[in-house]
């Protein structure tokens, strides 16, 4: 009997993972193998068949490309950033979001609202706020009577804009912030007042210890996802000024899909995977020391 | 349950067009071309006169995005799925024909007919491979307001007497005004609060190269086999582009991303001269005229050294992985006569390719004499004569792989515009990666 | 705490003002869909405009099919949302739930996938669906793979909710004779209902936001979708601001829709999931 419920239970599992076994064969691993074996070749449309030409790709990324290390750095100077940027932002949100105030849904919803807007609409109205000749913002500044500035048109500017616009659209992280905040038990906050603890104490040793593993969450899925931006350089840059948003995602997509040269396009892909993976276990790893979760006897 | 239904519902809604085509007897072409739905309604209806016209081949417009075009046709022919014919984005058409993805089509045009302007052939290893189907050149439009405001006289429509590079920035400065209302000559200027600027000199890449031309010299050799931007010519005259907006103030900044540069600058009453396509008088300043939005004028390019304007124009071709190539082209070659294509000529859109429409008064009259253009006179001096004489195919006619060389120009000079770097520094730092970028090999 | 109540007007005095900077955007986007191009581009800048054109809403429908493109986005999301929340919620069930021979190296690759961002392995897809499958212009590419587990992430987030629900819940039930079926359709469906909502609103935006995929696969005008039609409409030689401001709004309505209606369970749903293990 317990036999026979056990097969029909692993025959129900089974059942239940057949599309994910599918997927995780045929849209994850062996088109990472494929990507990775595609690297070593030459191909492009036309181009009948892929050449093998060994490690060639990967010299020509580290060696000669006019691109790729810009596009390295941007992305991850773009990503550091925004992620920075955004849980400040939400955390500092959700915090004042959490107290006694009038029209709490109301303004949760408006802080909400950019993230469930179309990203490629997002940009086409931030660019006229950024014009950098008679823009909105150009236009505040030149009433504080400062100098105008490019903003999304100077190479120095772009990354800092961009991610402005990253911090803007995070309304994800507040919801989920405050999900955390509202689960922090009261009798610790309590606890603490009895025990004199002003209100940045409190933050610091009650709100933060029991909010890392929510932190620890939002900053790995804020990470990941802001490594692979690539919607503002569709939209709106097409990688510019210079090279100064050329992210590596659209990197990969105008090598492999604009000129044509897919096997090139996939050892971008690789060392991408590559970096993502490196941030990743960085984080896995030093999370140890910071993430407390509860019953952890830490 | 109910999703499941709604689910299978969209299922067979997407296979319902599959299986009407299926059941279609003649031989149906695919004719893909750039532009919106609503250009594609346009074409579309041409394809159906064509497609009344005869009993055997069938064409249906597909249309695409004009930015994505080459990468879409890429992709398509990475895939296999190249529609039968389209019209082939300039900058793609050397590569497909070194790819071996155009059919031959030096045929279209027989020993008798009357052929299109030397300048609007592809060339590929010298032989002929496409033929543009429409012909643009670059101009400078100007704001009758804007000038009449200033007491300043119009730019001249006639190539005889065009300005030099100093007679033009010496009218922008004239025609830029501070929040004062002093212009950019003046010693009270104030070029931190400008509100109007003189001109604007589009900057894209590929339209950077009549400036080069300008000069003396050009992106590449005369026969395209080697790569010349390093010239301290072309360098200077792309630097005297910049140097519009960053040393005599008189220009926006233009980073040459955007494609709406006439909408901005000429009908927005913000810039008082411009360059730009032909196309734009079809595309946008008609109708802007129309609506009494502006009073515009077309007029002849500065120049520096040499007057010279470039002309290009996307080439009609059959692709070679099409089962039908001779229904196509046989299509082609209709769509191909102007009268044809009239609605987008006498709108103003599109120039007509063959030479007798430059040549023959009759002709031109039919053309540019009505309500669209500008003034005939004027519109026949600055661009139908200017047109004839004065044009230089655009490099992508005889050179290879100008999608990845212009795509790393862009790039290259982004820096350039914001006045962070020098034409000559980053021309001389990037002319190896230019050289592979021109090569293919990146 | 007495003191907290000077603190609760300080806060919303700061979530105002923050509040307003927020919507600036969103707001500068509406007053120049209702101006006229002239406007549009006058300089200094009006801030609200002098006639509220709601016409140029029409106008834009002229020449912006957005009830194409609509329907368009709407049949690839909502069978993608389907899929991705059913497929998930069945691996989630059985990687909660159930016993079976492999489960943890199952669990590892699962987890591992994670860690993939999706743009890695476009260019080996875009291949197979493309040059393998024949289908170029089509949106099974684009909706396929949500039937396919709908994401490790999502996979993840369900299997912990599922672990929140008492066991004792189940046994009771598969001593009456349920299979794990009828458990998972009469007892754990019902109480991770808000969890699935979750899922099925992250999957909708990563949907909605995924202009990269929609470029390569689609390439025919009538087939877009609204992210694509509002990058061809801003690409198109015409570009009239005003309109591809109206257009712009116009996109922004689903998006808001779709929230407004599922806020309670989002809210809900991310406070109940238990992000903590």
């Amino acid at each position: 009997m317990p036999n026979k419920r056990k097969r029909k239970e692993a025959t129900a599992a089974y059942l239940c993972l057949i599309p994910s076994i599918i997927g995780l064969i045929f849209i994850t691993y062996l088109p990472l193998l494929s990507v990775f074996a595609l690297s070593f070749f030459n191909w492009g449309s036309g181009a009948p068949d892929p050449k093998f030409i060994g490690l060639d790709n990967y010299v020509r990324l580290f060696t000669t490309d006019p691109y790729f290390l810009d596009s390295l750095r941007v992305t991850v100077v773009f990503a550091v950033l925004t992620v920075i940027g955004s849980m400040i932002y939400s955390l500092f949100i959700a915090m004042l979001l959490n107290r006694k105030i009038p029209a709490r849904g109301f303004l949760r919803a408006v802080f909400y609202l950019p993230y469930v807007l179309p990203s490629m609409a997002v940009y086409i109205g931030w660019s006229w706020l950024y014009e950098a000749n008679f823009g909105l913002f150009n236009y505040f500044l030149s009433l504080l009577g400062a100098e105008k500035m490019k903003f999304i048109a100077d190479g120095r500017l772009v990354v800092p804009s961009l991610a402005l616009i990253g911090v803007w659209l995070s309304g994800n992280l507040i919801v989920i912030f405050l999900a955390g905040l509202q689960n922090v038990p009261r009798v610790y906050h309590e606890a603490a007042l009895i025990d004199g603890a002003n209100s940045f104490q409190r933050f610091r040793h009650v709100t933060i210890p029991c909010m890392t593993p929510i932190i620890f969450y939002n900053l790995l899925m804020a990470l990941i996802n802001n490594m692979q931006i690539v919607t503002p350089a569709l939209a709106l840059t097409n990688g510019g000024p210079g090279n100064e948003s050329r992210f590596i995602t659209y990197l990969m997509y105008q090598s492999a899909f604009i000129n044509n040269h897919l096997g090139y396009g996939s050892s971008v892909s690789t060392v991408f995977f590559v970096i993502i993976a490196i941030f990743t276990v960085i984080l896995f790893l030093t999370s140890r020391n910071w993430v407390f979760y509860e019953g952890d006897g830490k | 349950m109910m999703k499941r239904v709604l689910f299978g519902l969209l299922l067979c809604a997407m296979l319902v067009p599959g299986l009407m085509a299926a059941t279609n007897e003649k031989v149906l072409i695919t004719y893909s071309f750039w532009g919106t739905p609503d250009e594609a309604k346009v074409v579309q209806a041409q394809a159906d006169k064509f497609n009344a016209s005869q009993s055997r081949i069938s064409v249906e417009v597909m249309a695409i995005p004009h930015d994505s075009y080459v990468t879409k046709l890429n992709t398509m022919a990475t895939a296999k799925t190249l529609p039968d014919c389209g019209i082939m984005s300039e900058a793609g058409v050397l590569q497909f024909a070194s790819n071996g993805l155009l059919a031959d089509v030096s045929k279209m045009y027989g020993a008798k007919d009357s052929k299109p302007l030397d300048s609007l052939t592809f060339k590929y290893k010298g032989a002929p491979i496409a033929y543009s189907t429409a012909n643009e050149i670059l101009l400078l439009y100007y704001n009758k307001k804007m000038f009449d405001k200033a007491g300043v006289a119009y730019p001249p429509a006639d190539a005889a007497k065009a300005w030099n590079w100093d007679q033009f920035v010496a009218t922008a400065k004239l025609l830029t005004l501070d929040k004062n209302g002093n212009n950019a000559a003046s010693p009270k200027f104030d070029a931190k609060n400008i509100v109007q600027y003189g001109a604007m000199v589009e900057n894209l890449t590929w339209q950077l190269e009549v400036w080069a031309l300008s000069n003396g010299s050009g992106f590449y050799s005369k026969d395209g086999s080697k790569v010349t931007i390093n010239d301290p010519a072309a360098i200077d005259a792309i630097q005297k582009i910049a140097d519009l907006n960053l040393v005599h103030h008189v220009a926006p900044l233009s980073t040459g991303m955007t494609d709406d540069a006439m909408q901005r600058s000429i009908i927005a009453g913000t810039c008082a001269m411009g360059t730009g396509g032909q196309w734009n008088i079809g595309t946008c300043l008609a109708s802007a005229r129309d609506q009494g939005i502006v009073d515009y004028g077309v007029a002849v390019l500065p120049f520096m050294k040499e007057k010279v304007t470039i002309n290009t124009g996307g080439p009609n071709v059959v692709f070679s992985q099409s089962k039908h190539p001779a229904e196509a082209m046989e299509w082609v070659k209709w769509y191909a006569q102007e009268e044809n294509s009239w609605g987008l000529i006498e709108s103003g859109i599109w120039m007509p390719v063959l030479k007798k429409w430059y040549t023959d008064d009759k002709l031109t009259q039919k053309w540019a004499g009505n309500h669209n253009f500008p003034p005939y006179a004027q519109y026949k001096s600055a661009v139908v004569d200017y047109a004839m004489k004065y044009a230089k195919p655009a490099s992508w006619y005889y050179v290879n792989n100008t999608n990845d060389f212009n795509t790393l120009l862009g790039s290259l000079l982004g820096e350039v515009w914001t006045g962070n770097k020098t034409a000559k520094d980053v021309i001389t730092k990037g002319y190896a990666s230019l050289v592979a970028a021109c090569k293919g090999s990146n | 705490m007495r003191e907290s109540k000077t603190g609760d007007r300080l806060a919303t005095l700061i979530l105002a003002a923050l509040a307003a900077l927020v919507m600036l955007p969103i707001w500068w986007m509406f007053r120049s869909s209702l101006m006229t191009n002239a406007e549009l581009f006058a300089y200094p800048p009006p801030l609200a405009p002098s006639v509220w054109r709601f016409g140029n809403y029409r106008a834009t429908l002229e020449n912006f099919p957005f009830w194409i493109y609509f329907r368009n986005t709407m049949t690839i999301i909502i069978p993608s949302v389907v899929g991705g929340t059913l497929t998930a919620t069945l691996a989630g069930y059985a990687f909660a739930r159930l016993r079976f021979p492999g489960k943890d190296i199952l669990f590892m690759l699962c987890i591992g996938s994670m860690l993939l961002p999706t743009m890695v392995t476009l260019i080996p897809l875009y291949i197979a669906w493309s040059r393998g499958l024949g289908l170029t212009d089509s949106y099974w590419p684009l909706i396929l793979p949500f039937f396919c587990g709908g994401g490790a992430f999502n996979i993840f987030l369900i299997r912990q909710f599922i672990r929140t629900i008492p066991r004792e819940l189940d046994e009771a039930a598969m001593i009456d004779g349920a299979g794990p079926f009828r458990i998972l359709a009469s007892i754990i469906v019902p109480s991770i209902k808000s969890a699935m909502i979750v899922v099925a609103l992250l999957l909708f935006i990563g949907l909605w936001n995924d202009l990269l995929q929609q470029m390569i696969y689609i390439n025919s005008g009538k087939n877009f979708t609204i992210a694509l039609g509002l990058s061809q409409f801003k690409g198109s030689l015409q570009s009239d601001w005003s309109k591809i401001m109206c257009a712009t709004c116009m996109s922004f309505v689903p998006g808001v829709v779709f929230y407004l209606v599922g806020q309670r369970y989002f809210v809900e749903g991310i406070v109940m999931t238990g992000l903590k293990s």
